[in-house]
């Protein structure tokens, strides 16, 4: 698919270079990788001649550049995420993909020059194409902060003046630790949007009280349906009683997105019932980077239906006459860590390389409102040196995947399967390992 | 020297800080010194940095404003214990 679509260059930031030997690996056309948080790539050069390696001092601005021709089914751009089998999947965006999404963002929240936009979500995150993108096309000014700034996003938030906030909703739960969402200190928001994981109806309280100009809006997708294709503005007089489990309703599909909730059968459940998410329309990827099975087992056609739809794997209820989708967990091992989308089994894989112990289970750990703080891994067997296991696997998973804990364990809870319990290895955490 | 005296604090964050690497199975550096960056040096992560402040809230009995803090200073060892100290004698 890369090679169909003429999709040539990729963006490495420094935490997942670790992961740039494998995703290499698999590829065997010229690619052109700009890697901006290095000087010079001269060794990745001359380990891989076939590719082209850019660095923080190649780009010299001097040389003329003109817009390359793109086509709608061109890829815009192509992002890898974690996959439950240790390798990661990269996402075909096509430029179509990406222009529905803008057009209709930019109308929708009436950006212009005025607006000074956060940029707080990793390029490998594609919730940074809305920060640029959105921003860019109506010439709207994008604050990017250090990576020590974002220690204080409020300072940040001040300090720039912001009109909009787009971040993941753990970002309220840490302000609210740190004493920064006091009533009324965020007046310049006009906007603020979150997404990346679920928003807590609590959290959306908090922050409202702290930018009392602001409307917030809860959005929802996964990097397959571009960006986000569901939003729910929050309404202080009904949104409390539309929310579930006390997390806010992803709401109503983008224009042209149509909605299945479905059972395991992939047939429509009735109104008010729970089920798996799929979506289709304009905004629907082009599928895996050269896997067409994964492909193929997450981009269906339901019974009784002639399009394609997208499997999110997360679990809804469908909506009663017009009311907002709620969302109500996942239906596999995926969780949720600070928004990063993460595969248990991705971490568990690893881990077992490195230990070379097959009963290794990787859990969420500790709840946060949005989703968990972090992942801790529980090894069936005893290591000489956990330092060095820990060592081994941190060098080959970003930051945010590497676990905090290893408990190396004689034996693993099981339940009457012979299945490992994950139930009881929480129960271990809760109380108190 | 009362409890909230900044070497007094600054022993608190060390046995925190090595507490909290030990249960990771990492070993603390032996100088915690006072431009020491606990972030960029890998020593906590955001979610640790969190652990850390709750620490301090409950060392102190009280809720500390952090968010008067600087963040370029707000991992670094010697202006965060100041910075804690600062605020308990302020009252």
């Amino acid at each position: 698919m890369l090679d169909r679509s003429d999709c040539r260059s990729i963006v490495v930031d420094a935490e997942s270079l670790p992961q740039l030997q494998t995703l290499l690996a698999g590829i065997q056309t010229s690619l052109l990788i700009l890697i901006p948080e290095v000087d010079e790539c001269r060794t990745l050069q001359e380990q891989w001649p076939i590719h082209h390696f850019i660095g923080l001092r190649d780009f010299d601005g001097t040389e003329t550049w003109r817009e390359p021709a793109a086509s709608d089914n061109s890829t815009a751009y192509l992002l890898f995420t974690s996959g439950s089998t240790g390798t990661p999947k990269g996402v075909v965006v096509a430029q179509r993909n990406v222009i529905s999404f803008v057009d209709y963002m930019v109308e929708r929240y009436q950006i212009n020059e005025n607006d000074r936009l956060s940029q707080t979500f990793d390029m490998t995150f594609d919730l940074s194409a809305f920060d640029m993108f959105v921003c860019w096309e109506r010439g709207a000014l994008l604050c990017c902060p250090s990576r020590k700034a974002l220690i204080n996003p409020g300072k940040f938030m001040r300090d720039m003046e912001l009109t909009i906030w787009f971040s993941v909703p753990s970002t309220i739960a840490f302000m609210k630790q740190l004493g920064a969402l006091k009533r009324g200190n965020y007046p310049s928001l006009r906007l603020s949007l979150f997404c990346g994981e679920p928003l807590p109806v609590s959290s959306a309280q908090s922050w409202l009280e702290a930018a009392p100009n602001s409307v917030l809006e809860n959005l929802y997708g996964p990097t397959e349906l571009t960006i986000a294709c569901t939003l729910y503005r929050w309404n202080a007089a009904s949104s409390s009683r539309e929310s579930e489990l006390g997390i806010v309703p992803i709401g109503y599909p983008y224009p042209g997105m149509s909605v299945l909730v479905a059972d395991q059968n992939l047939n429509e459940v009735p109104p008010g019932g729970e089920g798996e998410l799929l979506m289709t329309g304009p905004q629907m990827s082009l599928g895996y980077w050269k896997d067409p099975e994964k492909t193929a087992a997450a981009f269906v056609i339901p019974p009784g239906k002639t399009d394609i739809y997208y499997r999110t794997g997360d679990r809804v209820r469908r909506p009663v006459d017009r009311g907002p989708l709620t969302h109500l967990g996942r239906i596999d091992f995926q969780v949720k860590v600070m928004g990063h989308r993460v595969e248990l089994g991705e971490i568990e894989a690893i881990v077992r390389d490195a230990t070379g112990f097959d009963g290794t289970v990787a859990v969420g750990w500790p709840p946060t409102p949005s989703g968990y703080g972090g992942v801790e891994v529980f090894v069936e067997g005893t290591a000489s040196d956990p330092e060095a296991v820990r060592r081994s696997v941190a060098c080959r998973l970003p930051d945010y995947m590497v676990p905090r804990r290893f408990h190396f364990m004689g034996q693993l809870p099981r339940n009457v399967n012979g299945k490992f319990d994950r139930k009881a290895i929480l129960n271990l955490l809760e109380g108190g390992l | 020297m009362n409890q909230f005296d900044p070497e007094r604090l600054r022993v608190f964050l060390r046995n925190h800080v090595t507490e909290k690497l030990a249960s990771q199975g990492r070993e603390a550096p032996k100088e915690l010194g006072d431009d020491c960056d606990l972030l960029l040096s890998g020593m906590i992560d955001s979610l640790g940095l969190l652990e850390l402040m709750t620490a301090f809230q409950e060392h102190c009995g009280c809720e500390i404003d952090f968010d008067a803090l600087d963040p370029e200073q707000m991992t670094v060892v010697g202006p965060l214990c100041d910075f804690v100290s600062s605020q308990m004698a302020r009252g």
